[in-house]
């Protein structure tokens, strides 16, 4: 009588399933490890987004105090310019119209004023930063350069915070995909542990199923590690 | 024959000891894998909390730094108004300046310097020293001022790294657990090969986990 060799060798392929578990646990245990890094790394990006987006608030709250000063200072020596100006020229009016008192008055009151944008003046960072202070054929300071300057700080803390935030998004979305491979790696598990109960023709079958899966969940982690 | 199998017999029980004993090691390692990961969030929170309160303070730092030096550009503009005054040889405006001098500057004046006793300092060019004066009033806000989230940031990123480090002591650990049970479950010659594979790996895993607690205990001085 011939021997069933199925029968006979009910232990054939039993080592293979055995290294194939012990591959996949290797498997699980070095995908869990990156995904727990992953899940770190997106939490680390998420708290350095929301840090820097709180400075940027205050960056832009702080430009906002300081183009308010800046501007009033400014305009503080435009109005007392205009001021002087016109008491001047309505003393040198006056005078032509005979009147010297009335001369002298708005001439005084010109002078007060002129004394007054001058200081403003010397106080305004438009006409002390040669940043900003009108060229020698200009009559503006530049305005441009300024608000530039301004908003300097704040926009690079804001790029900052996207960059942080674009960190955060990559990583959450790797520490999501691990979790998926470690599902598909758990149905492996599954195959081989059929595959240990079954006959050694099924086993065979199942051992490749597993393979399969096994190969997938290798497949999509060096993407994701490349990614 | 009766020998081997009373000896396979105890190996049995050996080895369920082996896997309870382990089986709580395991538990224990995740617990505390799971509240490293927990504690490094809270100083996160904690960071982020202190880094709201510190911005809230120098917002209102700055705002008060930028309104003494408008109050301060006003005085000065003024002042500067009133020794025009003064120097002219014009009675009437002499006495106005003087009626200024004495009751209009020094309300000016001391509006600039509400809680500072300090006088406004200037800058190289020349401008009000705002900068200065921002930090004078930081100073004096040093409570929320002087929190320091960075300080819990690098906390937290120490116990980000514990954390690293103990999921491979961790997954060695649950490695150990898998051929424990493997080993118990094998009728193969090869069992207690299976059996020392799975106590090696446990002892490195458990060396490994205490290692790395101790390094870090000892690195965050004891935090």
């Amino acid at each position: 009588m011939m021997d069933n060799p199925v029968t006979s060798k009910p232990e054939r392929g039993k080592t293979l399933v055995l290294v194939l578990t012990l591959l996949n646990t290797v498997l699980v245990a070095a995908i869990s490890a990156l995904g727990v890094d992953a899940t770190i790394r997106a939490n680390q990006g998420n708290r350095d987004s929301q840090y820097f987006a709180i400075q940027a608030s205050g960056s832009l709250i702080q430009a906002g105090y300081k183009s308010d000063y800046d501007l009033n200072t400014f305009s503080r020596w435009l109005g007392d310019t205009q001021q002087g100006l016109i008491a001047g020229y309505s003393g040198l009016l006056q005078q032509a119209a005979g009147d010297q008192p009335g001369f002298e008055r708005l001439t005084l009151e010109s002078q007060i004023y002129q004394a007054k944008a001058d200081k403003a003046r010397s106080l305004s960072v438009f006409f002390v930063d040669p940043a900003y202070a009108p060229a020698p054929n200009q009559d503006q300071p530049d305005f441009n350069t300024y608000m530039s300057d301004l908003y300097a700080s704040s926009n690079a803390l804001v790029t900052k915070q996207n960059s942080a935030s674009d960190a955060y998004h990559h990583w959450s979305s790797k520490s999501d995909s691990y979790v998926a491979i470690l599902t598909v790696l758990a149905v492996a598990f599954f195959l081989l542990g059929v595959a240990q109960m079954a006959q050694p023709r099924i086993r065979m079958l199942f051992s490749i199923f597993a393979i399969v899966v096994m190969g997938i969940g290798v497949l999509w982690t060096l993407i994701l590690l490349v990614s | 024959m009766e020998q081997t199998k009373e000896k396979g017999s105890r190996l049995e029980i050996w080895i369920a000891i082996l896997i309870a004993l382990v089986s709580l090691t395991t538990a224990l390692a995740a617990w505390r894998t799971a509240n490293l990961g927990s504690t490094a969030g809270d100083k996160v929170y904690q960071g982020l909390l202190d880094s709201v309160k510190r911005q809230a303070a120098a917002n209102n730092d700055w705002q008060q730094a930028y309104q003494d030096a408008g109050y301060e550009r006003d005085y000065l503009v003024t002042l500067n108004g009133v020794i025009a005054q003064e120097k002219s040889t014009d009675q009437a405006s002499q006495e106005q300046a003087a009626q200024l001098r004495k009751n209009l500057l020094p309300g000016m004046e001391s509006l600039a310097n509400p809680t500072s006793s300090k006088p406004f300092a200037f800058t190289s060019a020349g401008l009000l020293d705002v900068q200065q004066r921002f930090d004078q009033l930081q100073a004096q806000s040093s409570d929320l001022s002087g929190l320091d989230p960075q300080a819990s940031f690098d906390l937290a990123d120490s116990f980000y790294k514990e954390q690293r480090w103990q999921v491979v002591g961790t997954i060695l650990i649950t490695i150990s657990l898998f051929w424990l049970g493997l080993s118990q479950l094998s009728h193969l010659r090869s069992r207690v090969l299976i059996l020392i594979l799975g106590i090696l790996v446990y002892g490195f895993g458990l060396v490994w986990s205490v290692g790395v607690e101790v390094i870090f205990f000892l690195q965050r001085a004891g935090a």
